[in-house]
């Protein structure tokens, strides 16, 4: 028994190319590719910019050298506190915003009337164009900053949370009608772990307009944080210090949307892999 | 008093565009306390709907049930509901499907685990507490379906097509044992089904109805005589069997 499981184990890798036999060389393999790639990238960009203008570009190993001292003095490390703590709380504040109006549109008819034409039209349009008018308001503060942040991330939560809230299958419904489950457990135990994978899709989307938007008010309103370094540093003509942030800021978004992702992964445990 | 009485059943769904659609027309019923009643049906005839009615799921368009002599008015603890599929919810696990039930009928979380240790234990899955429902094959998943229901200590059971979806040797299987169960427990039953062999197996009377619109063609009693359970295979070759199986067949193939 065991042998014919192994004879047909061993013969169905055969039947396959050499290199996808084992899938770990294989992703060794493209991840050399890619890093090979990086590495002739940054060589040709250092060696065909090495005469240019330095006031107008910097060279891969000067940018290194710029974020190395950036380190080293403190300043990224404040800036990024600066803008990650705006952001972060300018995210959860939009997030739990999208998520309840998002299940009051989705569970109440009148509520989604009311609000849709508005919410579909604010996500549409550029928001930008907001900014000079918000700023009338709120100031060029902190709390511009996550009034704009907000402004940005909470239209795709709260569209997901609908999509999802609605969707929910008729089947898991009826479980709950059957067994005469409260209200309250409805929301929690059907609607709301049905709608978490669409949320969670709204928070992604919603995470990169959200940096988006924080570099935004930080150029817009009160200089500071990363946004402000890449712009008091550009207007002082030091280009590499200026890659520096743009930098972190790169490394942030697609950290963020790993964290993202992990957090769906957990709560998604029940689903098919 | 029968335990459930279902008169003159009308259930017309509205058509967009066109006359409505008459699932069910005029349907009388009486089943008494214990009875298995097993329904047979081309599809369409409405089986799911008169269950779903009788659950509370779906309001009749006119007449009434009464369970007790009392009329329904909408779902209750007193009715246990087996769906035919989609039947557990994915994101909890076989114990937690269980536990939503309990929850909803109140029991507070410190004595769920027993309930739930126990109907886990009736239906034959013992340990299997902490799967999801994608890590059961479908015949595991219904199991915990009826566990589900029987945990909630109803007076009636009402199961849609249980084993609908299952493969022949698993369908049997799941038959006997739901015949072992519901011998032991003695509770009213309400079957849907579309084999006939489950139908004379498991029922006191087999309820056979016709399509568009949805009625009552027969109602023919099983005298086999129970337990049938301790029979196994040889239930299956009684005459009694062999008889009323063979009338049902014919009965339903005039109908399609
Ligand atoms: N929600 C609904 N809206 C409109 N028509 C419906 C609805 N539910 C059922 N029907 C119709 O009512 C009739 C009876 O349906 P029902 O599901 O009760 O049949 P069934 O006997 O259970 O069939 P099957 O054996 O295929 O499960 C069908 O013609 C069906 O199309
Ligand atoms: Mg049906």
């Amino acid at each position: 028994m065991q042998r014919s499981a192994q004879a047909s184990a061993d013969s169905k890798s055969a039947g396959e190319p050499e290199a996808a036999s084992d899938p770990n060389r294989q992703r060794r393999r493209e991840r050399l590719l890619q890093l090979g790639t990086l590495v002739l990238l940054l060589a040709v960009w250092e060696f065909a910019a090495r005469d240019a203008n330095k006031l107008l570009v910097a060279v891969p190993s000067d940018i290194a050298i710029a974020t190395w001292e950036l380190l080293l003095n403190g300043e990224l490390f404040w800036a990024t506190i600066d803008s990650m703590s705006t952001f972060v709380l300018g995210f959860v504040i939009a997030s739990i915003i999208g998520i309840v109006v998002g299940f009051a549109m989705g569970t109440n008819r009148t509520v989604e009337v009311i609000l849709d034409p508005y919410i579909n039209a604010l996500y549409a349009m550029p928001l930008v164009a907001l900014i000079p008018i918000l700023m009338l308001w709120v100031g060029i503060g902190f709390l511009a900053k996550i009034t704009i942040i907000i402004l940005f991330a909470v239209f795709p939560v709260i569209i997901n949370t609908v999509t999802g809230v609605k969707n929910v299958d008729r089947h898991y419904l009826d479980i709950g009608k059957a067994f005469m489950a409260s209200r309250f457990m409805v929301y929690r135990q059907i609607i709301a772990p049905y709608a978490l994978p669409y949320v969670a899709s709204g928070l992604r989307i919603a995470l990169g307009r959200g940096i988006i938007a924080m570099i935004v008010a930080e150029f817009l309103t009160s200089i500071s944080g990363l946004g402000g370094l890449i712009i008091n540093y550009t207007n002082a003509f030091e280009t590499a210090k200026a890659f520096a942030p743009v930098l972190v800021v790169a490394l942030l978004a697609n950290a963020l949307t790993v964290l993202v992702q992990k957090v769906e992964e957990r709560f998604g445990r029940w689903r098919r892999r | 008093m029968p335990k459930l009485s279902v008169r003159n059943l009308t259930k017309r769904f509205p058509v967009s565009g066109g006359p409505s659609m008459t699932a069910l027309d005029g349907v009388d019923l009486d089943v008494e306390e214990g009875e298995f009643i097993a329904f047979v049906g081309p599809s369409g005839c409405g089986k799911t709907t008169l269950l779903r009615i009788i659950q509370g799921l779906e309001t009749a368009t006119s007449g009434e049930i009464r369970i007790d002599g009392k009329p329904v008015t909408g779902p209750g603890h007193d009715r246990g509901f087996v769906f035919q599929q989609y039947g557990l919810l994915p994101w909890l696990t076989a114990a937690q499907n269980i536990g939503f039930a309990l929850e909803a009928k109140g029991i507070p979380p410190n004595r769920q685990g027993e309930t739930t240790e126990r109907v886990l234990a009736t239906v034959g899955l013992k340990g299997f507490g902490d799967r999801f429902p994608h890590q059961l094959s479908g015949g595991m998943q219904q199991r915990v379906g009826i566990a589900r229901a029987l945990a909630i200590e109803p007076e009636i059971m009402l199961l849609d097509e249980p084993f609908g979806a299952l493969d022949a040797l698993t369908r049997e299987i799941l038959q006997n044992e739901m015949l072992g169960l519901t011998e032991r427990m003695g509770k009213t039953i309400l079957f849907v089904t579309h084999s006939v062999d489950e139908a004379v197996c498991l029922a006191d009377r087999v309820v056979v109805m016709s399509p568009r619109p949805g009625r009552i063609r027969e109602i023919v009693p099983i005298d086999i005589p129970r337990p049938r359970a301790s029979l196994g295979e040889a239930l299956r070759d009684t005459p009694e069997y062999v008889a009323k199986r063979h009338q049902l067949w014919n009965q339903l193939m005039d109908l399609v």
